[in-house]
Formats: C-alpha cells, structure tokens, sequence
C-alpha cells in the first residue's frame, strides 16, 4: 500500500506538471486557433528563468520566484507581438511551422546562454519528507500538486468571475462578435499568450527541483501535454486537467504495474485510441459542434 | 650566355628551393589530419566536451614532442550532437573534406553503430569509446575500442556486488537501448551463473524523468542490491530520486553517474550507500603519470577530468606511438593497433584481441562519508 500511496503521489505531481503545460496549450489554442509546439520551451524557459533568478543572481526565494514569473509574462506578450501577430493572418500551417521553429530556436538560445550542462535548481522544500501511511513522500511533490490546485482555481475565478477572464471567453467563442460587443480583442488575445506563459513559468519553476534544469527538457513536456489535450479533449480547460492528471498516472502506475519498458507506449497508445474512437476527447466538444 | 657572379648564385638558389616547391614535400610537412566526431552540443556534449578536451590536449603534447617523426598532427573535430544521423553525417563529412588518417568515434555505441559501415568503406583505423559489445561483434578490423566493453562493466559490477556487497537478492534497473539492454543481460546471466539470479529487471527511456515506477517496482521485488546502467544526466537524476524515495539499498552504478557532470548534480548525501564500477579512478594517489594529467587537465580547462576523456587522451597517444613506428599506412596502422599487447596508457593496459576490444581493467569507487570525492575501494581485471 506504502508503494502504491508513493508511486500515487508522483503520479499526480509530474501530471499536474503536464496539466498546466496543456492548459497553456488550451488555452492559446482556444483563444487564438494555433497549437502551439512551442509549449514544452516555455516550460523550459520558466525552469531556466528560475535557474537565472535564483542561481545566477541569488534572489531570495519569494523575489526570485516572482520576477522568474514576471519575466515569463513579458516573454508571453513579446512572443505575441513579434510572433503571433505577424503571423495571425498566414495559414495555419504556416503558424504551426512557425511555432516549431521558434521552439527550436528557444532551445538553442538557453543552450547559449546556459550551455549544456544541466543545473540543479533547488526547491524551498528540499530534502523535507513527509510519511503518508508508510510511504515517503517528498515535500515538494506534494506541494506540486497543492500550486496546481491553487493555481486552476485561480484560472477558474479568472475566466468565470473577472470580465477580463468573460472577455477572454468570449473571444475563444467567436473572435468577430466578441469584437463587435467592444471588446478589444488584440489585448484579450495578447492576456492569452501571456497567461500561457505564466502558466508554463509556474510548471517549470516546480519541475526544475523534480528533474534537473537542461534545454532538452522542454521536447517530452510537450508530447506529454500534447496527449493530454487529446485525451481530455482539445479546447477543454477541464480536459486539459483531466488529462494531464490521467497522462502522468498512467506513466508512472503502468510502468510499475504493466512494464516500465512499456511505458510510453501505453500513455500513447491510449491517446492513439481517443483518436481513433473519441477524437473529440473525454471533455471535448466535436469540431463541427464549435462551429 | 654569360652568366654574372650574382645571376650564377641566384639560379642556384633557385634550383635548391625548387623540390621545396614541389606538392610532395608541401605534403610531406603539411600536418596529419585526425578527425574526430564527437558530441560538442545537445544532451551528450555533457560527456562529449571531455573528449574534445583531451583530444586537443594530446594534440598539444604530440605536437609538443615532436609530432610524428617531424610532422605534427591537427585534429579536426565535426559535432555528432544526440543524433545517430548527425554522427553518420560528420563522419563522411570529415572522410571526403578532410581526409582524416585516422578517426575517432564518440563514445555512444548507437552512434558508432551508425557509423561503423563507413568506417568500413573508408578503411581507416579508427577508435572509439562506445561500450556496446556488439559494435566489436560485428567484426570490423578497422574498429578499436578504447574502453571497457559493456559485458566487461557488467562483469565489474556483478563482482562488487557479490564480493563487496554480499548480495542475495540483486535488481537490475536499465537504460533502454544498446548499452543498457546489453550491459543488463550479462549482469543478468552473470548473477544467474554465481547462483543469485536477479529479483527484477526494469528499464527507462533516454528521455524519462521520473523513476519511481522502477525505482520501487525493484523495492517491492525485495531487491537487496541494485545493479544501474546509466548514462550521466539520467544516472545523477536516479541516484537523487533513490534518495527521494526513501530506498535504503545499495546501488551499484556503471561509470557515467560519477563522471565530473553527473557528480555536479549531486549533493554529498546523494552518494550514500553508492559504489560505481568506473573505467579508471581519476585521483593523484594513482601515479605521477595520472596526477600530471588530472591537475594539467584542470588547469587549462577549470573542470575535472572524467575517465571517458581519459581513454581519448590514451588513444590519441597510443596512435601516435604506432604512427612513429609505422606511418600513416592505414593497412599498416590498423595490423599494428591489432597486435599491441600491455601498451601503458594513463587510465590502462592497452592490448587488443581479435574483436578490437583493448580494455579489460576496471575501478570500483565510493565516495568518501560526507563528500563528493570518490575512493578507490577495489580494482577489477576482467580476463
């Protein structure tokens, strides 16, 4: 039972990892129309922001967490302005192209800033155990899973109870009516990229301590968070956390219990079926429904 | 014609530079070119900086001592990053721009998987570092390993779990691809063969993160005693977890979590209850020889040198030696490497058997309570 709780809790901490990452995907996809490939980067780069604000200045825990976050929002809204705005109005291959290039060259430019040498980031809860019926568990997977409760609570207050968050809405639902309501739609969808990319900060500040801090991590957070979107549905905000959950659940419980070998193949052989039998997901709605 | 004194001397002179000139003797002072293919970026460069290093710096002290018979040598390195095409790309690259008369491999047998058919076509002696058994087993003559094979780190591990660690119960946790699936078999059979066959076997992918699944999957099969094949990043990042999670088992560990870039991930405490079966123990009480290497090494590139960069810097010299002693000849080289038998490098005792295999010494190290400095607890000949 010690095992199952340890092999549970780790389960749950790398698939809120992999929740966020997929509501950062959900929601630029549903604000915008554009999956977003660059979303394991911007993992990577609020994992390496930490790196900078905490390591390379020494900031002190609550400073350097928030100016690692404020750093991913300004990243946010320039990827908005030079990226996605130039490109808002090329096809959407060429938008999903562009996503995989600008994912290419992040990496590449934290591989020159930073080298290629990982980095242990610490955790203010490092080397803290807690005993949860036998099983040890590190402080800091459990505070993982609290941030993520927190923080899509937040999410939920956000778009439900602000009219920012309505707004934002809004212009998922239907961009052009959102714009004959008033509303100013470029600033909503700019909120959108910057929200995706707090969101990512706060996914990679908690991962740093979980894996170490390397430029190549970005690549199997995206795939992860990809199946997420898909098993739970894409445009789902529920389904992105659902999934992301079930995602990391699955990788950890079926390699202990079905095949470690096996692993992967099982987390996406189940998103393989979703394609195949429920492509609108667990959440999702079905493409022509949106319409 | 009347020549003047002055024109008569000028011809002469003349006449005297004249073989100078020739594309023969710009040949025969033009450096030998050595091409290297190495992973200088991307994941693998955590190890692949080491090999360059220390190849440059062999090239320094060849150079330094008077080349190959008054040539000197210049390595030209192309970059193999993580990929197995990348690594088959350089190396043609470097055969058809260069032309290299000799090669050096990355010291990933995937990579030198891919690369072994053109080394065959090229037909250049060529050395490399990965520890896939079956790179030799594919029997290319012009291939020559300059570190412990796997089965050889295998066998180094089995015997300090058995003889150091007196297990009883032993779990094998493995990366998934040539090394480790080959490196975890023979520990498999070995164990079986000394009468403790092993609890479990579990694998991970290169790209995992997260090892708790097979970490307490081993636990939960009574493991007394795990056996890891790892590479660097993946090996640091497991010892953490183990700890994490609360195991109190020994682990055994192949060489690439203790290598200077694993070792930096690490804290102290991370170490307890570890031995590693290292290629060589990279520590000044050694000898003079290992000692003037270690502290040149740090000098000029700040970091600590790692076993790996070792077996680089002693085939580099061991090329040198046999290129003194026979040439550039590649049919010549390549016979010569094939019957070297007890050459002294730094790091071991060179001598090649049929497959190309030259290194069957080993190191077993713990770090010392409370520090990340690693001691010698017992060396291994593997015959």
């Amino acid at each position: 039972m010690a095992d199952f709780i340890q092999l549970f809790i780790n389960g749950l901490a790398i698939g809120s990892v992999y929740a966020l990452a997929a509501i950062g995907f959900i929601i630029v996809y549903s604000a915008t129309g554009v999956v977003n490939f660059a979303a394991g980067q911007f993992v990577m780069f609020g994992t390496f922001a930490g790196v900078a604000a905490l390591m390379n200045f020494g900031m002190p825990w609550p400073v350097g967490y928030a100016v690692s976050l404020a750093a991913m929002a300004v990243f946010g809204a320039l990827f908005f302005l030079l990226i996605y705005l130039p490109l808002r109005k090329s096809a959407v291959l060429t938008i999903i192209i562009g996503t995989v290039a600008i994912g290419i060259t992040m990496q590449n430019a934290a591989q020159l800033t930073f080298g290629s040498w990982p980095f242990r980031l610490p955790s203010p809860l490092e080397g803290i155990m807690v005993d949860i019926g036998g099983a040890v568990i590190a402080a800091h997977a459990l505070a993982v899973v609290v941030v993520t409760g927190v923080m899509i609570a937040l999410l939920w207050l956000l778009f439900y109870r602000t009219s920012v968050g309505i707004g934002m809405r809004a212009v998922a639902q239907d961009v052009q009516a959102a714009r004959l309501m008033g509303l100013n739609v470029n600033r909503l969808l700019a909120l959108s990229w910057i929200l995706a990319a707090v969101l990512a900060g706060v996914a990679g500040l908690m991962l740093g301590p979980m894996w170490f801090a390397d430029v190549s991590m970005g690549d199997p957070i995206a795939l992860k968070a990809f199946a997420a979107t898909i098993i739970g549905g894409f445009g789902s905000l529920p389904g992105a956390i659902a999934g992301g959950l079930f995602v990391g659940l699955t990788e950890v419980l079926g390699a202990s219990y079905i095949s470690s070998a096996y692993k992967d193949l099982i987390a996406f052989g189940i998103m393989i079926l979703f394609l195949l039998v429920r492509p609108q997901g667990v959440f999702g709605e079905r493409i022509q429904d949106r319409g | 014609m009347n020549l003047t004194r002055k024109q008569f001397l000028m011809a002469m002179m003349g006449a005297a530079a004249l073989p100078l000139a020739s594309p023969a003797f710009a040949q025969q002072n033009a450096p030998i070119v050595i091409g290297a293919t190495v992973p200088i970026t991307g994941p693998l460069s955590l190890t692949g900086k080491q090999y360059h290093n220390s190849l440059t710096m062999a090239e320094e002290d060849i150079n330094k001592a008077g080349g190959i018979n008054g040539r000197n040598i210049k390595i030209v390195f192309e970059d193999t990053q993580a990929s197995n095409s990348t690594a088959v790309n350089a190396f043609i690259k470097l055969a058809q721009d260069a032309k290299p008369s000799f090669f050096f491999l990355s010291s990933y047998s995937t990579q030198n998987l891919a690369a072994a058919p053109e080394v065959k076509k090229v037909g250049v002696p060529t050395m490399y570092a990965g520890g896939a058994d079956v790179v030799a087993e594919s029997g290319n003559e012009w291939m020559f390993r300059i570190r412990p094979a796997d089965s050889v780190a295998a066998v180094g591990m089995v015997r300090c779990a058995i003889d150091i660690l007196k297990t009883k119960k032993p779990g094998i946790l493995y990366i998934q691809n040539d090394f480790g699936q080959g490196g975890a078999n023979v520990a498999a059979k070995q164990l079986e063969a000394a009468g403790v066959p092993v609890v479990g076997m579990e694998a991970y992918g290169q790209n995992d993160k997260d090892f708790s699944a097979q970490l307490l999957a081993l636990r939960s099969k009574g493991a007394d005693t795990i056996l890891m094949l790892v590479y660097p990043q993946d090996g640091a990042l497991l010892l953490r977890q183990a700890k994490m999670l609360g195991l109190k088992m020994p682990l055994v560990t192949s060489a690439a979590a203790l290598v200077p870039a694993a070792l930096q991930l690490l804290a102290p405490g991370d170490l307890d209850n570890v031995m590693g079966v290292v290629d060589a123990h990279m520590d000044a009480s050694v000898g003079e020889r290992m000692k003037g290497y270690v502290e040149r090494y740090k000098t000029k590139f700040g970091t600590d040198p790692d076993p790996y960069g070792l077996s680089y810097y002693d085939g580099a010299m061991l090329m040198a030696d046999g290129m003194r002693k026979v040439g550039t000849d590649a049919k010549a080289l390549r016979d010569w490497l094939a019957n070297v038998k007890n050459w002294q490098g730094i790091g071991h005792d060179y001598s090649y058997d049929a497959k190309g295999n030259g290194v069957f010494d080993l190191a077993v190290v713990k770090a010392k309570p409370g520090t990340k400095t690693l001691e010698l607890v017992q060396s291994i000949k593997v015959n």
